[in-house]
């Protein structure tokens, strides 16, 4: 029997709402201790990542999210039997609660943010014509460094400048964050890529932050996403829990080195 | 289908854009193809030969801009470095490589380069 897994959940008690899992099996809890892991069964591991089944999968875990504090797991997890769901959890109990207690009560929000790239780069190129230039001769080394040089102060200013708007701007951000992580100019246009854990009642500050870096840039583009499952911030240590059991200790890995996964961070 | 979750903007296609440039500098799969064997050899040492020039050669922008190399030492530099772009554009192409080709995913760390 396939086991899909959408997330390990604070409770060891029954599902009560009515939740419908992939291929229409019903959602239910298997106990570990004091946590479970809501599972549903499977014939065979979904072969294509198809927009339907990823946000089947978002759905759910939402859902799970009304009454649980929900460790989300990637989609497309999916565990062989009982027996190595157990197992898993066994080694990864004390693991599961921290990140438990760490999560409870908070979201995950992302914000990506574009700059106007080509823009910045040409006030720059402007700005430093005005500077001294190196001053080589015409010999082929020298005219080498001389060109790579005028490329690495355009992009060390760009750098520079894409780290003062990031520091602003997560000024505001943070401010209502307890957790966060960042990504500078993953594309040159795409200045940041963050995303942020908040407390559940400081949402609305938040959503505020936002609107307020948003008026002050409006030459920027802005994407908000959220409230999301804390998929980014849960962190494994690796080490087995609760009871020592070398044999266990790597199964976490085996099952996810069996599974096709996909980014969390994609979403 | 997602109950609570919401995602704003006012420009999806750029967003989509980006995400897809950000996400293509890597191949989704690794190719371990017997044919192509020699390829992803040589596609992982030039990965690693890249890493090293554009090491040397920010380390001698560095030193330009501290102003701590002289004339003749810019010259010798600027004569290496330029001879060994110009040897790795010639692997690239008899390999078949492109620039952003040259990259390598470490996983929570990021990418290589």
């Amino acid at each position: 029997m396939k086991l899909y897994l959408y997330g390990i959940i604070d409770s060891s008690g029954q599902i009560k709402q009515s939740i419908y899992g992939l291929e229409g099996a019903g959602v239910y809890n298997i106990p570990f201790c004091d946590i479970g892991a809501a599972v549903s069964e499977i014939c065979r591991p979904p072969q294509d990542i198809t927009e339907d089944a990823v946000l089947e999968h978002e759905s759910i875990v939402e859902k799970l999210m009304a009454d649980f504090t929900v460790l989300p797991v990637r989609f497309q997890t999916v565990i062989e039997g009982r027996d190595n769901l157990l197992s898993m959890m066994r080694s990864y109990y004390k693991d599961f609660k921290d990140n438990m207690e760490r999560l409870h009560n908070k979201f995950e929000f992302g914000i990506k943010v574009i700059w106007p790239a080509d823009k910045i780069k040409e006030n720059i190129i402007k700005a430093l014509k005005k500077e001294k230039k190196l001053d080589l001769d015409s010999s082929s080394g020298k005219r080498f460094m001389k060109e790579k040089f005028e490329k690495y102060k355009i992009d060390k200013e760009f750098e520079a400048k894409a780290d003062k708007f990031i520091i602003v701007m997560d000024i505001f951000f943070s401010k209502f964050a307890v957790e966060k992580k960042n990504k500078k100019l993953k594309t040159e246009n795409l200045l940041l890529d963050a995303v942020y854990l908040v407390e559940k009642d400081k949402e609305r500050n938040f959503r505020e932050a936002f609107e307020h870096v948003k008026s002050s840039r409006p030459d920027f583009k802005y994407l908000f996403s959220g409230p999301w499952p804390a998929y980014n911030f849960v962190v494994l240590s690796k080490k087995p829990g609760l009871f020592r059991d070398s044999e266990q200790a790597d199964l976490l890995d085996k099952v996810i080195k069996d599974q096709i996964l996909v980014g969390a961070d994609s979403i | 289908m997602i109950t609570n979750t919401i995602v704003e903007t006012e420009s999806p296609e750029e967003f989509i854009e980006e995400i897809e440039k950000a996400q293509d500098c890597l191949p989704k799969k690794i190719d371990a193809n017997p044919k192509t064997v020699e390829k992803g050899l040589a596609k992982l040492v030039l990965t690693l030969i890249e890493l090293i020039r554009k090491l040397l050669e920010k380390q001698a922008m560095r030193r330009v801009d501290a102003g701590s190399l002289s004339e003749e030492e810019i010259e010798k530099v600027g004569e290496t470095l330029m001879k060994l772009e110009n040897k790795m554009d010639e692997l690239k192409e008899i390999f078949g490589l492109k620039d952003e080709e040259l990259n390598l995913n470490l996983g929570p760390l990021g990418d290589l380069m």
